[in-house]
């Protein structure tokens, strides 16, 4: 079994139960393979960097979970199928998941310190 | 952009990114590379999308990869831009 991370990008429109529904059956998807889910993070609609499929926004989710390589084919297979995905992307996590998952806690602190120096450095 | 830098002294410092002595990586082993975390990544791109080379990052030359590598995987999930170009009619 290798870890693996799978991100993909939910059409916009999907909202309410029909995104739900997506979540679900991809998960049912991996599941029915013998996957191993770790973990499902919905990061909600975000600002994609650049147009995908004229969309401008897209529903981000990833999915962590440990498989044989060939269920990767599978899944792919199975998200290009579906309209509402409108990009995705695999992988392969060589040291498994990071043990730590409260990193984004720390992360607006640090954040503001950084903007502080680049102001200064400005100035 | 070559414009307003003054031709009378060639040799004046043309710094667009903080010098940073040093790999910030290095320094603080808590901060970790990853192509989700776009805040950090965010640092090391111009404002046209391009990777901040190494001499102005000043990464040393393990993390410099790492962050290459990162922000090339953040920009296929478009998370990260390929160039500031992009937009949709």
């Amino acid at each position: 079994m290798r870890t693996y991370e799978t991100i993909f990008i939910v059409h916009p429109d999907a909202v309410g139960e029909q995104y739900a529904g997506i979540i679900e059956k991809f998960k049912k998807v991996l599941e029915d393979q013998q996957a191993n889910v770790l973990k499902v993070e919905e990061w909600g609609a975000r600002k994609l960097a650049y147009p995908v499929k004229k969309q401008s926004r897209g529903s981000y989710v990833l999915v962590a979970y440990e498989a044989e390589p060939q269920v990767i084919a599978e899944f792919e297979r199975r998200l290009r199928l579906d309209e509402t995905i409108i990009k995705f992307m695999t992988v392969h996590l060589e040291k498994g998941l990071p043990a730590v998952k409260e990193e984004p806690a720390s992360m607006p602190a640090e954040e503001a310190t950084e903007s502080e120096d680049e102001e200064t450095e400005e100035a | 952009m070559a414009d307003d830098r003054r031709p009378a002294r060639p040799a004046a410092p043309r710094r667009r990114f903080m010098r940073r002595k040093g790999c910030r990586f290095c320094a603080d082993s808590s901060l970790r590379i990853d192509y989700k975390e776009t805040r950090t990544l965010r640092y090391f791109i111009s404002e046209r999308g391009k990777i901040v080379p190494r001499r102005i990052s000043g990464n040393c030359a393990e993390h410099q990869r790492k962050v290459t590598e990162a922000i090339k995987l953040g920009r296929n999930i478009a998370l990260l831009p390929f160039t500031s170009g992009h937009s949709l009619d």
